[in-house]
């Protein structure tokens, strides 16, 4: 893991805020190198069973009340037992959720997607194929909230997601909708 | 008093400078142009500007005509101003990521009405921001309005979190992989809410939202 400091705008571009073609020219190289380090990262989902929760959030617990007296280290013991038998739950919502998006195109020879995400930029988000078999992917980290977009086979062909609710764009298309 | 007045260009002028440099390069200038005079008008009544800035951007880039994009971007307006309306009707007024939710949700075929019941619901805005777009996903999928707002209004009562609305379209589309109607997958989903409602919130969450109506005491 690098412990290198990115520019502002790079983080931007991290965030999807930006695409790379809003960069500065002598950022780019920079942005370019970013989202390389972040396409290598593993975003497989792994779910984590409940009894986790209950575990973490009981040491959490326990580490706090360390440093106190006999008193509070019978507190956190009772706390740390109502922590037991409360039903457990993470504390807060991500504001971001990794996204895996897929598209079977087997004659295509290049995919990418475009939304709200990336200001339907249809350069910014390359598919990647995988394997022989034609089917295309990508993953991405999307802030919460609700995104449209389509991909774009071969640079002209916008499509929408077979696997997704779509709602009409407007332009006598549709666009493939995503709430998270 | 004065310095609300003094203030008000300079937000004015902030608002069009901000969609003029989202727009530069983006977009022809004629439709740079309709975005800011639909964009000043909307956000002195309290309506999100981004969704017009984004079906701009999105008409460009998918190289839509001038005169077809200027006519989506009219139709987005309106949309808002039908949210807006709608919301203001079920309690709710002037927050801008509720109406562009509306508006989505309009888009996807639901009627001003249907976001008055939500609103009426009496969640938090930022639950019915949430409810509203879940709706409008559901509606996507192929819901009828009846059974979609059903099922969006018993789990906001239900007391759940929020984001437990967002797991709604993938169970709905779970039971219709199983080959139930989009209809009855939101039926069974809603009854199971509406029972939850009943029950109360769930033990530990009791940061979900409150039901808006109290049960009725029995009758002597």
């Amino acid at each position: 893991m690098s412990d290198r400091e990115f520019h502002p705008l790079v983080k931007q571009l991290l965030d999807g805020d930006l695409t790379i073609a809003d960069l500065p020219a002598e950022l780019r190289a920079e942005g370019e190198e970013a989202l390389s380090l972040l396409a290598a990262v593993d975003r497989t989902p792994v779910s984590v069973p409940a009894v986790t929760w209950r575990v973490m959030a009981a040491l959490a617990s326990r580490r706090r009340r360390m440093r106190t007296g006999l008193l509070t280290a019978a507190l956190a013991i009772a706390a740390a037992l109502a922590i037991w038998l409360l039903p457990a739950r993470p504390v807060a919502a991500p504001s971001v959720v990794t996204v895996r998006f897929v598209l079977v195109a087997p004659d295509a020879h290049e995919v990418s997607l475009a939304g709200t995400f990336n200001q339907w930029d249809a350069h910014a988000t390359q598919l990647v194929r995988t394997g022989t078999t034609g089917v295309w992917t990508a993953t991405l980290t999307l802030p919460v909230g609700q995104h449209q977009y389509a991909f774009v086979v071969d640079g002209q062909r916008w499509v929408s997601d077979p696997g997704a609710p779509a709602v009409d764009d407007g332009f006598g298309r549709r666009n493939s909708v995503l709430t998270l | 008093m004065i310095l609300t007045i003094l203030t008000m260009p300079l937000t004015l002028l902030s608002l069009q400078q901000g969609i003029a440099q989202r727009l530069a390069g983006r977009v022809s200038p004629d439709v740079a142009a309709l975005v800011e005079q639909l964009g000043t008008e909307g956000s002195a009544r309290g309506l999100p500007v981004e969704p017009l800035i984004q079906k701009a951007i999105e008409g460009s880039a998918k190289r839509i005509p001038d005169d077809r994009v200027a006519t989506a971007i009219r139709l987005v307006a309106t949309q808002l101003d039908t949210a807006a309306t709608a919301l203001r009707e079920g309690g709710l007024d002037s927050d801008t990521l509720a109406i562009a939710a509306g508006a989505f949700a309009i888009t996807a075929g639901l009627s001003g009405n249907d976001i008055t019941a939500l609103a009426r619901v009496g969640a938090t805005p930022q639950a019915l921001t949430v409810g509203l777009r879940v709706a409008g996903t559901l509606a996507a999928l192929g819901v009828p309005q009846a059974d979609n707002i059903a099922l969006v209004s018993a789990t906001l009562r239900s007391g759940k979190p929020a984001a437990d609305l967002l797991v709604l379209p993938a169970q709905v589309q779970s039971e219709m992989a199983n080959g139930k109607t989009p209809a009855a997958a939101a039926a069974g989903l809603s009854r199971a809410a509406a029972a939850q409602a009943r029950r109360g919130p769930p033990p530990g969450r009791g940061h979900g939202n409150p039901p808006p109506h109290p049960p009725t005491p029995p009758h002597p």
